[in-house]
């Protein structure tokens, strides 16, 4: 199938499909009215509940659910199956730890006693220090809110290092990726040296930051 | 001015996010889905409206959408934008809204002669345009039909698309093309059998 020869039908007509359809007043205050009677949110509400029934996959018959049911006398002996593969699987990888540590001794030290690794360690033990900067001379208030600390504006306020100038804090963040923004006297701004958020589509964008692993 | 929230003095509403709202009604404070309504609820029905076919289908499903996304609030992810995560439910509502269509037998033109015998223009240019847009978009198949849109009118990225509606990026590149392909030719048509008549 090739490209379409003129691209600019699209410019003509995209325009008119994006006109906005009014949404009626009536039909708003109906919403809110259902809404303040809903039950309140809950992490327990059913993954079903939000996206869908039977009628979701109407036009990806490809999706299925499985399930299968098993007897009293079949799980017991599914289960005795399960210890077994469980203890040959066990028995195979210290076999090939065994096997490797000959070769590797410096690398299976280091990620033995990795904090991130450590079985039982508290959570902060894997978190890595960022230490967030803004430039706002003329500002009176700047705090960090984001993903980590569930957007709270007043749960993490920087303060301005008397060198620089610069609003600064350092936070222990845990591995993985993490959506911000500053708050400069109630207006939310993205930090102007971090990438953005590439989703954002309505208030101010975000800012992302990527905490690798604890280095060992 | 700016307008700020009620219940924290001095911030700016304009500037805050959505998962800043989201946490705010997690938090107790119900008005504050308010905004996520009203920044979301257009485009809800217009993507509604478009994939629908009429308003009064298309208010159900963005209503419905709404309530659900609601009471399921504690499950939206920060790292999804709100509006994909929104949409993954408004798309699967539109899908429901569809198969319950077609069990009143209220089926979707698809054959394009069909849609073209079916031509009544009205008078006005404008409207004229709407109509037959509305109309070949109708006449596209369900799925490309909703690629197209998400694509060209809600300005989706591919990954959010993907997200949205857990089919590939592949697949839905290629649903784009087609319902393009198929548009393209449909109003050639259409402008075609104008010239003739």
């Amino acid at each position: 199938m090739s490209e379409p020869e003129d691209p600019r039908w699209l410019d003509e007509i995209v325009p008119e499909l994006r006109r906005e359809v009014p949404v009626r007043p009536a039909w708003r205050a109906r919403l809110l009215d259902e809404v303040a009677r809903a039950s309140k949110p809950s992490v327990r509400a059913d993954v079903d509940d939000a996206f869908g029934d039977r009628g979701e996959r109407a036009f990806d018959a490809g999706r299925r659910r499985w399930s299968v049911t098993i007897g009293p006398l079949a799980s017991l002996a599914a289960a005795t199956l399960l210890v077994a593969l469980g203890a040959g699987a066990t028995y195979v990888a210290m076999s090939r730890v065994g096997a490797n540590a000959g070769q590797r001794p410096a690398q299976t030290a280091a990620r033995a006693t990795s904090p991130q690794l450590v079985s039982g360690a508290p959570p902060s033990a894997a978190r890595e220090v960022v230490r967030f900067e803004l430039s706002a001379p003329r500002a009176s208030h700047v705090a960090l809110v984001g993903s980590f600390n569930e957007w709270n504006p007043v749960a993490t306020p920087l303060s301005r290092e008397p060198a620089t100038g610069k609003w600064v804090v350092s936070l222990r963040l845990p591995p993985g990726r993490h959506v911000y923004a500053f708050v400069v006297d109630g207006d939310v701004t993205a930090d102007p040296s971090a990438p953005r958020a590439a989703d954002d589509d309505f208030g101010s964008p975000s800012s992302v930051v990527l905490v690798s692993s604890p280095r060992t | 001015m700016a307008v700020t929230h009620p219940e924290v003095p001095g911030f700016n509403l304009a500037t805050m996010t959505d998962a800043m709202f989201v946490r705010r009604v997690l938090d107790g404070d119900t008005a504050a889905f308010t905004t996520l309504v009203d920044r979301h609820a257009a485009a809800c029905t217009r993507f509604a409206t478009r994939m629908l076919g009429n308003r009064e289908d298309a208010e159900d499903a963005t209503q419905e959408t709404f309530l659900r996304a609601y009471r399921s609030l504690a499950r939206y992810e920060e790292r999804q934008a709100f509006r994909t995560w929104l949409f993954q439910i408004l798309i699967n509502r539109c899908r429901t809204a569809a198969v319950r269509r077609q069990r009143r037998h209220r089926m979707f033109l698809v054959d394009d002669h069909a849609v073209a015998s079916a031509s009544v223009r009205p008078a006005a240019e404008a409207s004229d345009l709407r109509a037959e847009l509305q109309r070949v978009v109708d006449a596209l198949d369900p799925d490309q039909r909703e690629a197209f849109l998400l694509k060209h009118v809600e300005q989706l990225s591919y990954d959010e698309m993907a997200a949205a509606t857990g089919v590939g990026v592949s697949a839905l590149k290629m649903r784009v093309k087609r319902a393009c392909d198929r548009m393209q030719w449909m109003l050639r048509e259409g402008e075609a059998s104008d010239v003739g008549t």
